[in-house]
């Protein structure tokens, strides 16, 4: 009897784990391999193995798209965290009907796909798109900005696009404090922004340390917003996995490049964790 | 430093959560607000703390006006139901926070500290975080954090409900013995009416914004001044009363539609309208022979109920049905079926307006 | 100040979506500004262009399957954890939401390969597995706050008096999950439908979904009908928003 229960949940679970372990594990398993082959004319020489492929993933204009796309992601990510603490300590203060209103039109650009988002972009930005005729049209500026088709253009559009991924998970965390908390600091003497230095920010932090790794994984795997927005001159990582996947077909190197994105992804992962748990060190709190 | 409230009034909405209250507390003085739940008691703590804004009146400390006063400088402090200890922060630097926030010099703050953790008796747990600690242990922090920033008035919101019925208890006493030893004006909020009654000088019954009654426990309990304070306090018998009549300067009149009985000299619904006769269990005698009180009938034992040091012993006087309460060594003789006298000295009963 | 910036956001996070509606409507061939006057003769293209009639027909196929299979696999996963806790619990969590982590630019090539190697590219099978495990982080965040809104107690009540683990499961938790699974379906639907970046790196113009059909029409030329076609997809993606808000999927869904 004890033996089933144990069994049980394995039971309910084996359908998932088959499913995943066909369509996730084993495509990624396939892309590693491949990243161990040469690539030739004929296609993938499985019976060699090398690790030129990663090696030329440091040469330097390789190395110049990954600069590029940190850069960029960089950029994003911290604009990003300037903007969450306002944004969603407004939101928690709002009563709770405005608050699922405001989140409903947050999240719902998020379910609209990036393609869209970047035509709207595109519409915006461009030379003769809405942002630069109507700073014209009120005289702000004579002759039209290069919003596009350069870093700024990507940036741009995807400062709104990723926001999500910090805003929800800090205003979770904002929404989660005991309120009793800020009115303990309050009668203890701190002023609205002591409060927020002291308490707040410290108890919220991890959530938010979680959001910014999600965030900046969200741009450095960014596509369609770069490619419209930035296009072939400034290239970012996932367009050069579409050109060497896709387009060469050299699916070693794209097998390389994919384990590498892959590695940095983890990387970046388990330091925001570490940083986490290094935040609330020995002070009991709730990761 | 004493408390002034007068008028106070807030609204969110559609609701007055509280409407029209005025109290003072003096100096020194450790002063309840009771009520059941939703009585405003505890927004009436928060509207003194200046967590909540008041909407018309005035809150004095001391002569000070604090009613448009930011929360930060009204130099009070508050202990919370769910102590609201900073989980971030060592037991140490939660204490220390008030003392951080006033800019004291490390040094003093080291003493300080020192001094309020071995007031509430936990020296040796300075490094320890709020999750290592026990209820009660949280508790007496939340406590020294309160009083080590010296403050002009200490409240407590219902800090005693997160804890056991044991620790409660001990602890009721010993916030009580601190707060005579150090003499800080205090005003507690609780639904406890033991607690009400063992921790305080002098209370505030609350009920829907207002104030009940206000008066130290032996007043409220044994002149309740309607009947919700009568109920809330304590059990009660209680018996309409009609045609009330006065005989040669005492008052009779109909209990029950059945009795005739003596009524207390004072007393509210004199003459007007429908009344109510409220008498406390205690203050019915039950025997087996006469009585021997002013009013006296005869009457059936329909149950003994053993509560341990004492019993309540439910008899029935016709139709009626009244809850007597004695030592149980008085009530062990009695068996239920068997007939007794019961009755009560006029004035142990209160005269009330009914509803 | 604080609430400047949370109404800047706002509308910048808005903006792109509502200017691809307002473009869509410009009654010439190309995007007048200011836009005074407004045409529909732009979906009237679209609706007619082919290749996007079949393309939102496919990209609906797979996201009603790509949903439906992940709800029952999900569903059937979640129930198992909450309710027998076992000792892998936090592991198996972790592995069914990795798939956010490894990002879809990785996955996409991942599957690119992989359905190359076993010769199913280009298939709606393995396009379905590669949405069907896109997906399933989102579905099971969601349905562990649904499996756990059931009480156990009633699960424990039915089977004291005589039904069985599984029928219990059928009679008395799934009825009672209703709402929760409509609003997974939901959202997963909508996660599907919009679904890009993997899409695009193992399909080819002949299995083309709704997004990567814009991508392609787009990389060609930006007009007006794109627009209109676009505008038709956020419409969409509007409705399904609407319906799960009313079904209050959306806090279920947003709070951690």
């Amino acid at each position: 009897m004890r033996d089933s229960a144990a069994r049980a949940p394995w039971l309910f679970a084996a359908p998932l784990l088959l499913v995943m372990a066909a369509g996730f594990v084993w495509p990624l398993l396939q892309a590693l391999i491949n990243s161990f082959h040469p690539n030739t004319p004929q296609g993938i020489d499985a019976g060699q193995w090398t690790l030129g492929n990663y090696a030329r993933l440091f040469d330097s204009f390789y190395g110049g798209v990954l600069v590029r796309t940190l850069r960029i992601s960089i950029m994003v990510t911290a604009i990003s965290a300037l903007l969450a603490y306002p944004v969603a300590l407004f939101l928690a203060r709002l009563p709770p009907r405005a608050q699922s209103l405001v989140i409903l039109a947050y999240v719902s650009p998020w379910l609209v796909n990036t393609v869209v988002k970047a035509l709207g972009w595109t519409l915006l930005l461009r030379t003769n798109g809405v942002v630069n005729t109507v700073l014209r049209g009120l005289d702000v500026i004579a002759s039209p900005l290069k919003l596009m088709l350069n870093e700024a253009g990507v940036v741009i559009a995807l400062i709104p696009g990723h926001f999500i991924f910090v805003l929800l998970p800090l205003w979770a965390a904002v929404s989660g404090l005991d309120p009793a908390l800020t009115w303990a600091a309050g009668t203890l003497g701190a002023r609205p922004s002591a409060i927020f230095w002291r308490v707040v920010l410290p108890l919220t932090l991890p959530a938010f340390v979680a959001g910014l790794v999600i965030n900046f994984i969200m741009n450095m795997t960014a596509f369609a917003i770069p490619m419209f927005l930035g296009g072939q001159r400034n290239l970012v990582a996932s367009m050069l996995a579409y050109q060497v996947n896709l387009i060469s077909l050299d699916w070693p190197l794209g097998g390389a490049l994919a384990v590498m994105l892959l590695a940095l992804t983890l990387i970046l992962v388990w330091a925001g964790q570490r940083a986490a748990s290094f935040l609330t060190a020995g002070r009991g709190l709730r990761p | 430093m004493s408390l002034e409230i007068v008028d106070l009034v807030k609204v969110f909405g559609a609701v007055r959560a509280v409407d029209g209250v005025s109290l003072s507390v003096a100096g020194g003085e450790f002063f309840t607000l009771l009520g059941p739940s939703g009585c405003g008691k505890t927004t009436l703590l928060r509207l003194i703390a200046g967590i909540y804004q008041a909407s018309n009146g005035s809150v004095r400390l001391n002569g000070r006006d604090l009613t448009a006063a930011p929360m930060h400088t009204r130099n009070l402090a508050m202990v919370f139901q769910s102590f609201a200890l900073f989980p971030h922060l060592s037991v140490f630097d939660n204490v220390a926070f008030g003392l951080r926030t006033r800019r004291v010099p490390r040094e003093e703050i080291r003493q300080r500290v020192k001094e309020a953790l071995a007031l509430v008796k936990l020296d040796a747990l300075s490094e320890r975080f709020p999750a290592q600690l026990s209820g009660g242990q949280q508790q007496r922090v939340a406590l020294a954090r309160a009083l080590v920033v010296r403050p002009d008035l200490l409240l407590f919101d219902e800090p005693l409900s997160n804890l056991d019925a044991r620790l409660r208890d001990e602890m009721r006493f010993e916030i009580r013995d601190l707060q005579r030893r150090i003499g800080i004006t205090t005003v507690l909020v609780t639904h406890d009416i033991e607690e009400a009654f063992v921790m305080s000088d002098r209370m505030a019954v609350m009920q829907a914004g207002k104030i009940m009654q206000i008066g130290r426990a032996d007043e409220i309990y044994r002149s309740p001044a309607s009947r919700f304070v009568a109920n809330f306090v304590g059990p009660i018998n209680e018996l309409a009363l009609t045609r009330v009549e006065t005989i040669d300067g005492r008052r009779r009149g109909i209990a029950a539609g059945e009795l005739t009985v003596w009524l207390p000299q004072a007393g509210a619904g004199a003459g007007r309208g429908s009344a109510s006769l409220v008498l406390r269990p205690e203050a019915l005698r039950v025997a087996a022979g006469d009585v021997g009180t002013e009013n006296r009938f005869p009457a059936e034992i329909v149950d003994v109920v053993y509560l341990g040091g004492s019993s309540e012993c439910r008899v029935k006087v016709g139709n009626l049905r009244l809850s007597a309460v004695m030592p149980s060594s008085a009530a062990a003789r009695f068996r239920p079926g068997e007939p007794v006298s019961v009755g009560w000295d006029a004035n142990d009963g209160v005269m009330l307006d009914a509803g | 100040m604080i609430r400047a910036i949370n109404f800047a956001m706002l509308i910048v996070v808005l903006a792109p979506v509502v200017v691809v509606i307002w473009m869509s409507l410009t009654p010439t061939s190309m995007f007048v500004l200011p836009l005074t006057q407004f045409s529909l003769r732009w979906y009237r293209e679209a609706l007619s262009y082919p290749g996007f009639v079949d393309a939102f027909v496919l990209s609906a196929e797979l996201a009603f399957l790509a949903a439906a299979i992940t709800l029952v696999l999900c569903f059937l996963a979640v129930y198992g954890i909450v309710r027998y806790r076992p000792r892998g619990a936090a592991a198996l969590r972790g592995f069914f939401t990795a798939p956010i982590l490894v990002s879809a630019v990785v996955f996409g090539i991942a599957m690119l390969q992989f359905v190359n190697r076993i010769g199913i590219y280009n298939q709606f099978v393995g396009l379905l597995l590669a949405h069907v495990v896109l997906v399933v982080p989102f579905a099971i965040r969601s349905l562990e706050a649904t499996v756990r809104a059931v009480p156990e107690e009633l699960e424990w009540a039915s089977m004291i008096l005589g039904r069985s683990r599984l029928s219990t499961l059928l009679r008395v938790t799934l009825p009672l999950c209703a709402r929760g699974l409509v609003t997974g379906f939901l959202f997963c639907f909508l996660l599907s439908f919009s679904e890009v970046t993997t899409t695009i790196f193992m399909t080819g113009p002949s299995l083309q979904t709704l997004p990567v059909r814009i991508y392609t029409y787009m990389s060609d030329r930006i007009d007006p009908t794109v627009a209109a076609v676009s505008a038709l997809v956020v419409l969409v993606s509007i409705v399904v928003l609407v319906l799960l808000n009313l079904l209050g999927g959306l806090r279920r869904l947003t709070s951690q």
